[in-house]
């Protein structure tokens, strides 16, 4: 027995959730982030989490990990270094792209290319050419790629990608490649298109592989320094990294493959809402991440987080399988200001950690939606546990000053910055919901994050949803995320083939093949055979068409009779997609198929709260609404919150690190695990 | 703004409101894309969407639109009910705002507590509307009838009720019925959803508040244009002309546009008399209309070049409000821009796009060249044939072309006007049909030369593996793209077919039914962007860049830019001093820069006078000479 820590590191702040498994205690702590050397920030956590448990670091039994070190890295355009290699003919392929110009029709006029990863005269070509099948066409000339790999490294280059085309269908000659470099240059980093995304579409496979080795060097060098540091990893305590799939895999695991931890940042959080959701009883559910620059934005039916494979970081395509998350730059950061033609706006930009809100103190001039929240008596006058005091008179005079433009007073101000920064979420959340073809207002609004519980009924007017779920401790909730995250792992292969002619043996073969490397794997992180299980889905689309939808095979469903699934199954999936399909007019084509492996690792006790009933406020203070004008709102302390209260709003909800508003209307109910849940009055 | 307008409308409510719709808009696009059926719609993002006033005026910025006129002009105030779908195609009936029949426009109106509030309108270009040929887009057409199904302004769903004989006698007359069927019914949808979101905001703020915003909206897009643009060009008279190659019928030849543009404080004019009759074939435009409310509005976003930044170019939204400031002038009836009832317009995209650059090229001249150059972004080649297994296969292609030098950075490579349309892998063109991609690349010098080098075109190069038959759609395949302001032209457009012995064989821009060899190549090389700004001044570095990369050939480094290089050892440095020497030569010898460049073709025509102009009109490019480049980046900075 021992302690379960788990570290989210962001921008400017770590969060730590540290588990006992003797007894479930949990311990909930905030350390600055050092993005010079995030190791240290790291190191901090584990030491902070083994002093709250008041035991030692060799008590650690197991290291749970989520960051943004790999975006950071793709975030922060250092791209020196890299180098590519490409079939015959297919030099400019990352130059082309897609030929798409993004936004407004006829900006291609102005709009300028970002800058390609790989300057061209950093390609080479080399010959060799496979069909789409996979059969050969023109041997690899292995003494050109040689050369090539022995000219990009003279010329700086230290990380290489090799993308032949078709390598997806027959990856000879890019293991091949990887051979001959790495026997004639072991000092370069190197990653395979067929590794990395063995998928059809040369240009989005060429690009994920390029970010793969370029996060490379930084993701293999921080996860063996600071498992050393800690002690963890090899021979010591498992240290598990969060993929962007939601899953996560051994440090040494991830670094092999970098790009999965891209983006991986917003997942955990997302993974923690569904925890709560579950034990709430919810099955659908919007998660709405308020943090203080953003709001991560994700949709989750029958309790499943959806995945993506059309993510862009920056301009730049990733396409490994991604949680569906979207990002809106809408957070308790975001400022208030009046354009050049007198409109009020808030956002995109924000203030940031530093300086912060003009309530903080630390030299932050321009008002913030976090102010707003403070001059409506939304906040406290002081924030985490009373540490940081606001200064509530700077943000009213800021807004005194913001609301003189329009004739309009410090509150009205406010409550309209606040209503704006709403509506902007309100946008974001209805592109989500949109482009699936969902109305939002039949999900559970999920709210966390720091500034979570401060939005949510506002934001919840906006799309008609009457239910609003805020877990304990939202503002950690991506670091308990971690705790409740399997070892999770994807495999995929593009095999086009028709539905007509298809043999369904060489489909089931061909998943066969995934499932078998893919155990291997995961059983290879340390899990028991018993504990895996294993997934089949594929993209499936009507023959002629550009898209294709991911059909998922049920459990229980094997051999060739998942081949047949998978075909009955599309049109219905194509249907809720897409609100239409031509079922038994139109041949069914398979493009990719999938396995995703998953390694369960017990869960935490769940934790429950003391049974409730009776709480009392702890104070009052006057908040304020755009329809009612100022009212007196009672305040309670969420840990006065037992199981089984039930209360009316107005009212205010306060904890470490996040607020919870409950308008007029809206009931509030506490469960036995210490869940919140709003209700609008019919 | 103050407090609150008589309506009650605040800075909050306009916010939220402005707020709503923009990303309206981008939900109709989104629920477009995603239930629409035709690979025009999903894959090349060939529809466009608006939100409208009750009265008509377009809200939403991102993209130009159809118009609304047409319910006014044919139905009466109290003909238009909660759950009618008006629908039409008819480009002469349709207050100019559809150009030809593959886009069919859906237009519903918006109600709030049975008062109307606005308008939700989706058109899309469909897979085939009927017509002589497949893909209802006919080069050789010579009338509209053979173009497709034309329908004039109806009524498809008349109070909620769906108009069935309508509607069957439309899906009849399309070789794609269920493509077509699915298409409206995906278009009526995502109206429809535009629709809820006007009616929320109304039940949000009152439709009082709300119709206060919509003229708020109107005006502050007609302030940003008076305020942020306008000042930027010079008052005066400006006339340019660019030319159509080929209407698909008669022996190709330059069919002329011609824009005069006048400028006040207050106004743009843009007058099109002058302009070259109407052709046999299909590449008129019927726009005088409705004041020619469409063409203002779909030439207003030039003007967002001359932004600050292509940042603030991006944010500038273009609504009605753009009327306010762009008025326009048409010729009499029988000229490309105003042909007589029943021409075909099936091709007008070529005349779409040159009336952007007549335009823009009008506005260099009024703000010392500061205008892109021109680029030319898109065309159709293809190759349709039987597979091995005796199926029909049709590959069609919409390529793009290199983006416009500009002041402020090179042209980008390989661009589309349609915003995120997208090419076809060759790993999927490869699974699909029997064709091999022997080479994705680009086009090396094609990009026009200049202070900032014009974008480069493809240099595309495909084995045809089945005997099959070759189609293609461009124009600029003998005119250059123009640079601007002492920039090079870029390069035209070509297709040439080698067969299996090695003949090679050019086709022309505009044809069909070319006859090709199993184990021949097809080479298609697209247009390069014009360049802006004189050549000589580009950085020496920039351009031993663009040689090591492979963009710019060493001999049109030296011969266009003036620089010489040295390569040892695979890298490339540049010989300063040698350099400093020829570009004193080069500027000797050459005489003034003109404003615009168009290139060899046009050159060789002009010289053995087969440049003619109408009564009234001059050679519009004589005696306007390129600005000195610093003269233009001091006034940006």
């Amino acid at each position: 027995m021992g302690l379960r820590i788990a570290i989210d590191t962001g921008g400017t702040f770590t969060d730590v959730v540290a588990i006992d498994e003797a007894d479930g205690s949990r311990y909930a702590l905030k350390t600055p982030s050092t993005p010079a050397d995030p190791s240290i920030g790291l190191l901090d956590g584990v030491r902070k989490a083994a002093e709250a448990a008041e035991q030692g670091e060799g008590a650690v039994a197991r290291l749970l990990h989520g960051s943004t070190t790999a975006t950071n890295a793709v975030l922060q355009h250092q791209f020196d270094g890299l180098g590519l290699i490409v079939t015959e003919g297919f030099r400019h392929v990352i130059e082309i792209a897609r030929q798409s110009v993004p936004d407004g029709y006829g900006n291609s006029f102005f709009w300028v290319k970002p800058p390609r990863l790989v300057p061209l005269h950093l390609v080479r070509e080399v010959k060799g050419r496979m069909t789409h099948r996979g059969e050969e066409l023109e041997p690899l000339d292995e003494q050109a790629l040689v050369e090539a790999a022995g000219e990009l490294a003279r010329r700086g280059v230290r990380c290489i990608a090799v993308c032949f085309l078709h390598a997806y269908a027959n990856d000879d000659h890019e293991r091949r490649a990887g051979d001959l470099i790495a026997r004639h240059h072991p000092e370069l980093f190197v990653s395979l298109s067929s590794v990395v995304l063995p998928e059809y579409r040369e240009y989005e496979r060429a690009m994920t592989t390029l970010i793969d080795v370029l996060v490379k060097p930084y993701c293999q060098t921080y996860l063996r320094t600071a498992a050393e540091r800690i002690g963890a990893g090899e021979g010591g305590a498992p240290f598990l990294i969060m993929q962007s799939n939601g899953g996560v895999v051994r440090h040494a695991t991830a670094g092999e493959r970098p790009v999965t931890m891209l983006l991986s940042g917003p997942a955990a959080g997302v993974l923690g809402a569904v925890h709560m959701a579950r034990l709430a009883g919810f099955e659908d559910v919007l998660t709405l991440d308020v943090g203080g620059t953003s709001t991560d934005i994700s949709l989750v039916e029958g309790l499943k987080p959806q995945l993506t494979s059309q993510s862009l970081v920056e301009h730049y395509p990733v396409k490994t399988p991604m949680l569906d998350i979207a990002t809106v730059g809408a957070g308790g950061g975001s400022l208030a200001w009046i354009d050049d033609y007198g409109a009020l706006k808030v956002g995109p930009e924000s203030a940031g950690a530093d300086p912060g809100p003009i309530c903080y103190g630390r030299g932050g001039t321009r008002p913030t939606v976090t102010d707003a929240a403070l001059v409506l008596g939304r906040l406290p006058g002081q924030l985490i546990g009373g540490e940081l005091a606001l200064d509530a008179g700077a943000a009213r005079d800021a807004f005194a000053r913001l609301g003189a433009r329009f004739d309009l007073s410090p509150e009205e101000t406010a409550a309209g910055v606040f209503e704006i920064a709403a509506a902007n979420q309100v946008h974001g959340i209805r592109q989500v919901t949109t482009s699936r073809g969902r109305e939002p207002g039949r999900y559970v609004l999920a709210a966390f994050g720091g500034a979570g519980g401060m939005f949510a009924a506002e934001v919840a007017a906006f799309l008609a949803i009457g239910r609003i779920l805020s877990p304990p401790d939202p503002g950690n909730l991506s670091a308990f995320g971690l705790h409740v995250s399997d070892i999770k792992r994807d495999y995929v292969r593009t095999l086009v083939r028709q539905q007509a002619n298809a043999d369904a043996g060489e489909i089931d073969g061909a998943w066969q093949e995934l499932e078998r490397i893919g155990k291997a794997e995961v059983m290879a992180e340390g899990v028991a055979a018993e504990r895996i299980r294993l997934r089949r889905s594929a993209d499936v689309r009507y023959v002629g068409e550009g898209h294709e939808v991911p059909v998922e095979i049920p459990p229980g469903t094997e051999g060739v009779a998942a081949v047949e699934t998978m075909w009955s199954a599309f049109h219905r999936v194509h249907f809720d997609a897409f609100g239409f399909d031509y079922e038994g007019r139109q041949d069914v084509e398979a493009v990719n198929l999938r396995v995703q492996v998953t390694g369960q690792v017990d869960r935490p006790a769940a934790h429950e709260v003391a049974q409730g009933g009776a709480a009392a406020p702890v104070s009052s203070r006057p908040v304020y609404w755009r329809e009612s004008g100022w009212v007196d709102c009672p305040i309670f302390r969420r840990e006065d919150l037992g199981a089984g209260e039930r209360l009316d709003g107005p009212l205010i909800v306060e904890e470490y690190g996040s607020t919870v508003v409950v308008p007029a209307g809206w009931g509030l109910a506490c469960d036995r695990y210490g869940n919140l849940v709003m209700e609008k009055a019919r | 703004m103050t407090k609150m307008d008589k309506a009650g409308l605040g800075p909050i409510e306009l916010e939220v409101i402005a707020g709503a719709v923009r990303s309206a808009e981008l939900e109709i696009e989104a629920a477009v894309e995603r239930t629409a059926r035709s690979p025009m719609i999903r894959d090349q993002h060939d529809y466009r969407v608006a939100l409208f006033d009750a009265k008509g005026r377009k809200l939403t910025g991102r993209s130009y639109s159809a118009l609304v006129e047409p319910v006014f002009e044919y139905f009466g105030a109290d003909d238009i009910n909660e759950g009618d779908v008006f629908f039409w195609n008819d480009p002469y009936n349709s207050a100019g705002g559809i150009g030809h029949v593959p886009d069919l426009c859906t237009t519903i109106p918006v109600f709030h507590e049975g008062r109307l509030v606005g308008f939700s309108q989706v058109f899309g270009h469909h897979d085939d509307v009927g017509g002589s040929v497949p893909g209802s887009l006919p080069v050789h057409a010579t009338d509209m009838w053979s173009e497709g199904l034309v329908v004039p302004p109806i009524k498809l769903y008349e109070r909620g009720v769906l108009n069935k004989a309508a509607y069957a006698i439309i899906g009849r007359n399309s070789r794609l019925a269920d493509h077509l069927e699915g298409d409206i019914d995906a278009e009526i949808g995502a109206a429809r959803l535009g629709s809820s979101r006007v009616v929320a905001m109304a039940e949000r703020y009152g439709a009082d508040v709300l119709e206060a915003a919509f003229d708020a909206i109107v005006e502050n897009c007609a302030e940003t244009l008076r305020r942020e643009l306008l000042p930027k060009i010079a008052d005066g008279v400006y006339h340019w002309e660019d030319y159509i190659e080929n209407d698909g019928v008669d022996a190709p030849r330059l069919h002329a546009l011609r824009l005069t543009m006048t400028k006040t404080p207050e106004k743009i004019t843009l007058d099109f008399s002058g302009t070259d009759p109407e052709t046999k074939g299909p590449i008129n435009w019927p726009i005088d209309y409705s004041e020619g409310r469409f063409v203002r509005k779909w030439m207003a976003p030039v003007l967002r070049s001359l932004a600050d930044t292509p940042e603030r170019a991006a944010e500038i939204d273009m609504n009605e409000g753009v009327l306010d400031v762009i008025d326009v002038v048409f010729p009499g009836k029988g000229t490309l821009v105003t042909p007589t009832f029943g021409r075909p317009t099936g091709m007008r995209f070529f005349i779409l796009l040159r009336a952007l650059g007549v335009f823009a090229a009008c506005l260099s001249k009024a703000t010392g060249g500061r205008m892109p150059a021109d680029h030319e972004t898109i065309r159709i080649w293809g190759l349709h044939g039987n597979a091995a297994d005796g199926d029909f296969y049709l590959f069609r292609e919409v390529l793009g072309g290199g983006g416009p030098g500009r002041p402020w950075a090179d042209g980008s490579d390989v661009v589309h006007i349609v915003p995120n349309s997208r090419n076809l892998p060759a790993e999927f063109s490869e699974t699909r049909y029997p064709i091999r991609i022997e080479r994705l690349g680009l086009n090396q010098d094609s990009g026009g030369a200049g202070y900032r080098r014009g974008g480069l075109g493809y240099d595309k190069r495909v084995r045809v593996l089945e005997a099959s038959t070759l189609l293609s759609n461009a124009d600029r395949a003998m005119l250059n793209t123009y640079g601007v302001n002492g920039g090079g032209p870029g390069a035209p457009y070509a297709i040439s077919v080698e067969d299996p012995a090695g003949d090679v064989r050019e086709v022309a821009g505009m044809a069909d039914g070319i006859e090709v060899k199993a184990g021949s190549v097809v080479r298609i090389v697209t247009t390069g962007g014009g360049g802006w700004g004189d050549a000589l001044r580009r950085e020496p570095a920039l351009v031993c860049r663009d040689v090591e990369s492979g963009l710019v050939s060493a001999d049109a480094a030296r011969e266009r830019y003036g620089v010489v290089l040295a390569c040892e050892d695979g890298a490339w440095r540049v010989d300063g001093a040698a350099t400093r020497n020829l570009r004193a030569g080069m500027a000797a010898r050459r005489g003034p820069l003109p404003l615009f460049d168009r290139g060899p073709y046009f050159e060789a025509r002009k010289a053995e006078g087969g440049i003619a102009w109408p009564e009234g009109w001059q050679d519009p490019d004589a005696a306007w000479r390129a600005e000195p480049v610093e003269a233009t980046m001091d006034a940006a900075e």
